[in-house]
């Protein structure tokens, strides 16, 4: 054994040798071969079959490595292995399977829900779009209204502050000071108080604008086209107005007022009739208590005032018997005559259904005027002493066939409670566990039904006797 | 008689208050709006966070935002951010539990 040193330093002539010398060294040292072949080197540039010859001869514990070389080198030669080093014997059972490059390349998609784009949550941007989009037209709509009401305001004031001494309250103020502007209730309803007149109470007008700052109504009214209405209620004192009860508007306007008003189902069971005798357009019809009331109310200048603005006109209602519309009555429960108030009642049409401007505010001033002019109308006119009877007959009617309605109902309701009466104290003398105190019980019961019978029996016997 | 005409028809004296129209011997004339959608959107932001339905939930963003814009200026704003916030909650809730995008049911 040389030294294995001296030997590498002195040429390289005989290198091959020294190598095998190195190898001799280990080979010698080592006992166990299985070892061996896993440290065996990585192999060299240009391996020779001699040293490999060379070394099987020296020693048994070489033919492991070797042969792992040998083997090494088959597979090198026959497959471009990615694996460098595997023992064949290693893996019994595993087929060697690897990636075959002849096969084109699949790419599987990641499915959407595990990408972490943005494209794939197109449903929430158009929820979100929806949303700013609902937003946008909230703001529109409320500038839009608001600007409305503000020129209606702006164009009507001068004729309101001259004939009201109080224009505009909320009603919150201690002392009645003119507020000067309109009452904003609603982002499409506005409300002005006006008061302190000849002839009337107070006058409340309401503009109610389309809900224009709600998506979903101005979706809804690109089916069914609709407009803004001004509400004008004029409440009277008890001797600003006589008793009739009228009304005057589109036939449509008109009927359902008809079905719905109390006091226009009570004193006008008529159909409606045309305005033609006046000379009011064939849109228009009226109802009336008598002839003698629409006689009076349609002067020329009001019959000039509805011809020329009855395109905006959607009713008009006068009535002194004025007490809303019709409520449905609770079973069982005597009702009280309605309180009414003598009101003059206008609803009035802004044109451009819907798509109207500040500027159309300006053309509803003249029916503001026939407003005023209908106030000072109503004071002065009185009906006449046959008039007069007849309303008065229907009044009496009214009042009449309510208080037979509610008696009805009332008698309902006493009879109701005896029957419950009678029924507890039947139950009372039932529960009652001495038979000793039942008895006596229902003997009071019983004496008391005699004499309740002989009463009536009583007065029975005196109506006959009064009637003969 | 034409002074009469000429005269002011202002009354200092004649002057009543504002009495705002009692809404409860009237319920036909309110607008029942506000309170259904209040009402709905509360439906739909529970039934989006206990059944995880992000679609649930988008409704009730959009019915509180309806009855926002119909509501009364009487009435309480609490109430109205509470409808609010509550589908909002519903919304991000229903995104916390479960990130993927919602599918549309075409």
């Amino acid at each position: 054994m040389k030294g294995r040193y001296n030997d590498e330093f002195d040429d390289g002539e005989d290198l091959a040798e020294f190598d095998d010398n190195d190898f001799a060294e280990f080979e010698d040292v080592s006992e166990d071969p299985g070892t061996e072949s896993e440290t065996a080197p990585p192999p060299r540039a240009a391996p020779s079959e001699n040293p490999v010859d060379e070394e099987e001869e020296d020693d048994e514990a070489t033919v492991e490595t070797e042969d792992g070389q040998d083997e090494f080198y088959d597979v090198d030669a026959q497959d471009q292995d990615m694996y460098p080093k595997y023992d064949n014997e290693e893996f019994e059972g595993y087929e060697k399977s690897g990636p075959s490059f002849k096969d084109p390349l699949i790419l599987k998609e990641v499915p959407v829900h595990l990408q972490n784009s943005w494209e794939s949550y197109y449903m929430e941007i158009l929820m979100v779009t929806g949303l700013l989009a609902y937003i946008m037209n909230y703001i529109i709509g409320k500038n839009k209204n608001s600007r409305l009401a503000h020129a209606w305001f702006n164009s009507h004031k001068e004729l309101l502050e001259s004939n009201f001494a109080l224009v505009g309250d909320d009603g919150t103020s201690k002392e009645a000071t003119s507020t000067g502007k309109l009452n904003q209730e609603n982002e499409h309803i506005y409300n002005l108080w006006c008061s302190g007149r000849v002839c009337c109470e107070g006058m409340l007008i309401q503009l109610k604008f389309l809900k224009r700052q709600d998506l979903l109504n101005v979706l809804a009214r690109m089916m069914r086209p609709a407009c803004d209405q001004v509400q004008i209620k004029v409440t009277l004192n008890e001797d600003d107005m006589d008793t009739f009860v009228f009304a005057l508007g589109t036939r449509k306007a008109v009927a359902r007022l008809q079905k719905e008003m109390q006091d226009l189902s009570e004193f006008c069971g008529d159909k409606p009739k045309s305005g033609a005798k006046y000379g009011l357009p064939e849109i228009l019809a009226i109802l009336s208590e008598m002839g003698e009331v629409t006689d009076g109310l349609m002067d020329s200048k009001m019959v000039h005032y509805v011809t020329n603005h009855a395109d905006k006109i959607e009713s008009i209602h006068f009535s002194d018997q004025f007490s809303g519309p019709k409520v449905m009555q609770e079973e069982g429960q005597p009702l009280k005559l309605p309180e009414t108030k003598k009101t003059l009642l206008f609803t009035f049409n802004v044109p451009g259904m819907g798509n109207t401007s500040p500027k159309d505010m300006d053309s509803l001033l003249p029916l503001m005027n026939m407003v005023i002019y209908s106030i000072d109308k109503v004071k002065k006119l009185r009906l006449n002493r046959e008039g007069k009877l007849k309303a008065d007959k229907n009044r009496a009617r009214v009042e009449e066939n309510f208080l037979k309605q509610t008696h009805a109902q009332r008698q309902e309701a006493a009879q109701t409670r005896r029957e419950e009466k009678k029924r507890a104290e039947k139950e009372r003398i039932m529960n009652e566990e001495d038979p000793e105190r039942q008895r006596r019980l229902e003997e009071a019961a019983q004496r008391r039904e005699q004499k309740k019978m002989e009463k009536k029996q009583m007065k029975m016997k005196q109506i006959k006797v009064k009637a003969m | 008689m034409s002074s009469n005409n000429m005269a002011d028809p202002r009354r200092q004296n004649k002057i009543f208050r504002y009495k705002p129209p009692n809404t409860e011997t009237n319920p036909t004339l309110e607008d029942p709006t506000p309170d259904y959608m209040n009402l709905l959107g509360m439906i739909f932001s529970m039934c989006g966070l206990m059944l995880k339905l992000k679609w649930c939930a988008w409704i009730a963003v959009y019915c509180s935002f309806i009855s926002f814009a119909n509501s009364r200026s009487s009435e309480d704003t609490k109430q109205m951010m509470s409808s609010f916030m509550l589908s909002i909650s519903a919304v991000v809730m229903s995104y916390l539990q479960n990130p993927q995008p919602m599918s549309p049911p075409w």
